[in-house]
């Protein structure tokens, strides 16, 4: 049982640690917790299920690619969401107390919410099937193709993204600015543009990791995105907020971790574990694994 | 600035104080449900049904002079907007009675408000027990309950399943934990075995760590008392992880939606169904063709028969105590009411004694009916 | 506006308070009785949360939790027998302690870290009310089947309608508004001030930072629990589902709409976020409740970004509001 559930756990991961990433880079750049991030996370999931739904009438030809497509799709559409979320609602917060964009975020993060919900019902909606789901047995522990196609993609994308911070011009303006506004602006970066591409890059992330939690579960609800969006969040917590490779880290452990809490000790407090590891990590080591010390300026 | 803006909400809340209604030839019937959310499929099918039966009355003139009015609520399945909706419900004077709710974990709390203003209650689809166990004399049922349902579908595994080892699943409501509870007493009372006894949460959608675990048990079936919406989700995750058995449910699960949530995964899969099929009862070929052509295209779900006789039944009542509301509670105890289901008559408690049980499988993608006591 | 203008204008507004429900009630509009009344118990909640974030500043995302700390131990302690004049206390003392042993580790967090760890507080609790059957009955809530809530006596008068209650309910409002007003006009205020707009300089001047924040933190906590005691003896059934986190962030809305800080803001916020809809939704049906929630999400961001202190303003915070536009994020 102990392989099983931590095949459970590593799929459960990969799906936390591509979500954990949006919050991660906001927090990076805006020192701000971006808590619509969730909401993103379910609009991409509900991206991805009209896209599935409208392919075969569509194009009924091209099924191997209906996949591409829809994460294509769900990236752009909750990308350019995420960027337009910071335009309106939390530039003019810019310069308000800290407490201000978070407050505006519950904001957001509600009007999305209810927005889904009235428009497409407050009911369950089956995700359509779209893989061939082949099931592998090896002694008893159960894998299929969809488990192994989500680790494959999130790994994949975390190792592009990584390549693009470090290697890219762009993803080192990025770094810049995270690090020091002002001083990236004196150096003729525009921060505006990047802040705007950050949150792209992180809700375009979030909106694939909702496909995939669609195609995991089967099914999508408008309030999906709340419990997953808390755990994402610890897991970014867990590696160090602000740090990419902690994000990625932080959701795997956390994935692992849940799933082995909910198989051996009890799978009804398992959403217990998540918050306690994030009080604990918020109380005692703030930093996280991967993080640094932010000396507070006075 | 302050001054006006309470100035304006006072004169709003005196505004639509007004709207206490007036006394008009006017006689409302509220209908409770969750026309939203995980459930609404049922719902909606309730709807359906009281909508025909009030439409049947008035064109019956069953009032006379007077109109009969649909007062419809959404309780979303929620106990908090149960308990306010009913308190919405006592307000309104013109409300002679209340067709509803569905889960039983609404109608235990709403049932305590009608109570206080003695407004009559029919519900055509909670089945925990302990509902009409609470000594209020405004209660009433016209479906089954979940201590011969659970039981029954207990005897059901071990003799004609012929399995004896169980494991049972719950989402902790009154409903699904009761239900599961009478059949995990009905399984050990014969000798069978109840590998554990697990409860979910209504709205979680991963079951795989738990379902890991149950298959280490090494059930033959796995009993769920609960919702199609969880039990959909169970079927499919449980046949991914290999474990291979069938799932039974109750009559919360009896909906095609359970099977177009769990896809081809559910094939096999059983529920119970309090009542027999209407398909079945020639006194209900009439309604059935009059449903199909008001509602082209829509399924009907299990309670929509029940809902329909409960509102018949009400509006009887009433026409024949002449529309005297003090009689009301009395004559709905005393009545004998032939409708779609058959003849209903109430016990001491408030609960129909027409007890049958019924159980599909899932065939081709739909719930087939199967066999029935 | 005089002093004494003001005066006059409250004590009108408590005049209309006391009769126009009575009124209601006799002719027969029971329902509105009820939305009034439960406007009450919200603020009653909105007073005690105003406490931790409109005079010290920090941003509480969990409050609920006390609230229902509040409804489950007098629900608890009801079903067991115990009157409800006893209750209250023994909740006020349960829901303090409780705030304790919570602000004990988490107050001397930062403000987005402090928010963020006190909705995981929140969540816990809530997940445990869900979870532990044996105490709490789940999902199922109290009183199980065959128990009942005690009825609340008055000498030999029995609370049994809401309008009975409601009159309870506005006798507790009006010592919650008591207490926040001496609070604020107090040296406790005053230094809730100070380490709300500067912390560390209040530290400097003498002011013990921690003690101050845990006293406000745990009155806040014992007005929660208060009206989770209050209401579970009102309305005589509670299950985990009432208190979300999105019940919590329903109560910091009100807060930020309103204006935090102001008892009058806070009474207005409550007002315009719960008594209203309550009350459409009898003329306009189940509908509307869907769109409120809609309502409230955008209603917070255009506050936040465009008038920051609320409907009517704290002045002081309005100031802080405005003046801090100087920072920037580093």
């Amino acid at each position: 049982m102990f392989i099983q559930q931590l095949i459970n756990g590593l799929t459960l991961g990969s799906i936390y640690a591509l979500f954990a990433l949006g919050y991660t880079m906001v927090y990076g750049i805006l020192l701000m917790i971006n808590f619509a991030h969730s909401e993103i996370f379910m609009v991409g999931a509900y991206v991805g299920f009209w896209v599935l739904s409208a392919l075969p009438f569509l194009f009924p030809q091209i099924t191997p690619l209906y996949l591409l497509i829809v994460f294509v799709l769900a990236m752009v559409v909750t990308g350019a969401l995420a960027a337009f979320m910071e335009r309106t609602a939390y530039r003019p917060l810019r310069h308000a107390p800290r407490l201000a964009p978070l407050i505006s975020a519950i904001g957001v993060s509600i009007f999305l919410q209810n927005i889904i919900m009235l428009t497409v019902g407050a009911e369950s909606q089956p995700y359509p099937q779209t893989m061939q789901l082949e099931q592998m047995e090896f002694g008893g522990i159960r894998l299929n193709t969809l488990q192994i196609f989500i680790f494959v993609l999130a790994v994949s994308l975390m190792v592009i993204l990584q390549l693009f911070i470090t290697r890219t011009k762009l993803g080192k303006a990025m770094r810049a600015v995270a690090q020091n506004h002002i001083v990236s602006q004196l150096m003729g970066i525009n921060t505006n543009t990047i802040i705007a591409v950050t949150f792209f890059i992180g809700g375009g992330l979030g909106g694939v990791a909702g496909v995939l939690n669609g195609l995991y579960y089967g099914s999508i609800k408008y309030n999906m995105g709340f419990l997953p969006g808390i755990k994402a969040f610890t897991a970014a917590v867990l590696g160090g907020i602000g740090n990419i490779k902690g994000a990625m880290i932080g959701g795997f452990i956390l994935g692992v971790l849940e799933a082995l809490a909910a198989g051996y000790i009890s799978s009804e407090y398992k959403d217990v574990i998540a918050f306690v590891v994030l009080i604990f990590v918020l109380l005692f080591k703030p930093t996280g694994l991967f993080g640094e010390e932010v000396a507070e300026k006075i | 600035m302050k001054l006006a803006g309470i100035i304006v909400s006072v004169g709003l809340l005196l505004a639509l104080a007004g709207c206490g209604g007036t006394g008009e030839q006017v006689v409302k019937v509220a209908l409770v449900c969750p026309l939203t959310g995980d459930i609404a499929a049922h719902g909606q099918g309730m709807k359906r049904g009281f909508e025909m039966a009030i439409e049947d009355a008035n064109a019956a003139h069953k009032l006379g002079a007077a109109k009969i009015e649909a007062a419809i609520f959404d309780d979303r399945g929620d106990p908090k907007e149960a308990v306010t909706i009913a308190n919405q419900i006592i307000s309104d004077r013109a409300i002679i009675g209340v067709i509803g709710h569905l889960n039983s974990g609404c109608s235990i709390p709403a049932s305590r408000i009608y109570e206080k203003r003695n407004v009559p209650m029919i519900t055509p689809a909670s089945t925990n027990p302990k509902l009409t166990m609470q000594g209020y004399k405004n209660v009433f049922r016209v479906c089954g309950t979940d201590d011969v349902q659970g039981s029954w579908a207990g005897n059901y595994v071990l003799d004609t399943l012929k399995y004896n080892q169980v494991v049972v699943v719950h989402d902790k409501t009154p409903y699904g934990q009761g239900l599961a509870e009478e059949f995990q007493k009905q399984i050990v009372a014969r000798g069978g075995i109840v590998t554990s006894f697990n409860g979910i949460d209504q709205g979680e959608k991963d079951f795989k760590a738990l379902l890991t675990r149950i298959k280490t048990e090494n059930p033959q079936v796995l009993f769920f008392g609960g919702l199609y919406a969880e039990a959909g989700l169970i079927t499919k995750q449980m046949k991914e992880l290999g474990l291979a058995v069938p799932l039974m449910g109750g009559d919360g699960m009896f909906s095609n939606e359970f099977a177009r949530i769990a896809g081809p995964a559910s094939e096999g899969d059983f529920a119970t169904m309090v009542g027999l099929p209407p398909s079945k009862l020639p006194q209900a070929a009439d309604f059935l063709a009059r449903y199909a052509a008001k509602y082209p295209g829509q399924d009907m779900q299990p309670y929509d028969p029940y809902t329909y006789d409960a509102a018949t039944l009400l509006l009887d009542a009433y026409a024949k105590v002449n529309q005297n509301r003090d009689s009301l509670i009395a004559a709905i105890a005393g009545t004998t009411y032939d409708g779609i289901l058959g003849r209903t008559t109430f016990d001491e408690r408030g609960d129909t004694r027409n007890k049958q049980i019924s159980i599909y499988h899932i065939k081709d993608g739909r719930f087939a009916y199967y066999e029935h006591k | 506006m005089t002093r004494s203008f003001r005066l006059w204008i409250y004590g009108a507004l408590l005049l209309l308070a006391i009769v126009i429900p009575l009124v209601l009630h006799l002719s027969g509009n029971f329902y509105v009785v009820h939305v009034i009344a439960l406007v009450g118990v919200y603020c009653i909640l909105a007073l005690g949360l105003n406490v931790t974030i409109g005079y010290t500043g920090l941003l509480d995302l969990g409050f609920m939790a006390f609230y229902a700390i509040g409804a489950y131990t007098g629900a608890l302690l009801s079903i067991a027998g115990l009157s409800f004049w006893l209750i209250l206390p023994v909740t006020i003392v349960v829901g303090g302690l409780a705030r304790y042993l919570v602000g004990a580790p988490v107050l001397r967090l930062r403000g987005d870290y402090l928010a963020i760890v006190t909705l995981a507080f929140g969540e816990i609790t809530r997940l445990v009310l869900n979870n532990y059957d044996e105490l709490s009955n789940g999902p199922k809530g109290l009183p199980r089947v065959g128990e009942k809530i005690g009825a609340v006596n008055l000498f030999s008068f029995q609370f049994t309608e809401d309008i009975h209650f409601y009159y309870l309910i506005l006798a507790f409002v009006l010592l919650g508004v008591f207490v926040s007003y001496r609070m604020e006009h107090s040296r406790l205020g005053r230094a809730l001030v100070a380490i709300r707009e500067d912390e560390l300089a209040a530290e400097l001047t003498g002011i013990n930072v921690a003690r101050v924040k845990m006293i406000a933190f745990v009155t806040s906590g014992a007005f929660g629990a208060l009206a989770g005691a209050i209401y579970v003896h009102w309305i005589g059934f509670i299950t985990p589902e009432a208190f979300t986190f999105w019940e919590s962030v329903l109560l910091v809305s009100m807060l930020v709409v309103g204006g935090m800080g102001n008892i009058s803001g806070v009474l207005l916020g409550v007002l315009i976020l719960v008594g209203i809809p309550e009350v459409l939704r009898a003329s306009l049906g189940s509908k509307f409740v869907d769109y409120r929630m809609l309502l409230f999400g955008a209603a917070m961001i255009l506050v936040i970004i465009f008038r920051p202190q609320g409907i009517i303003p704290s002045r002081r915070r309005s100031r802080e509001l405005k003046e801090t536009g100087q920072e920037t994020v580093q």
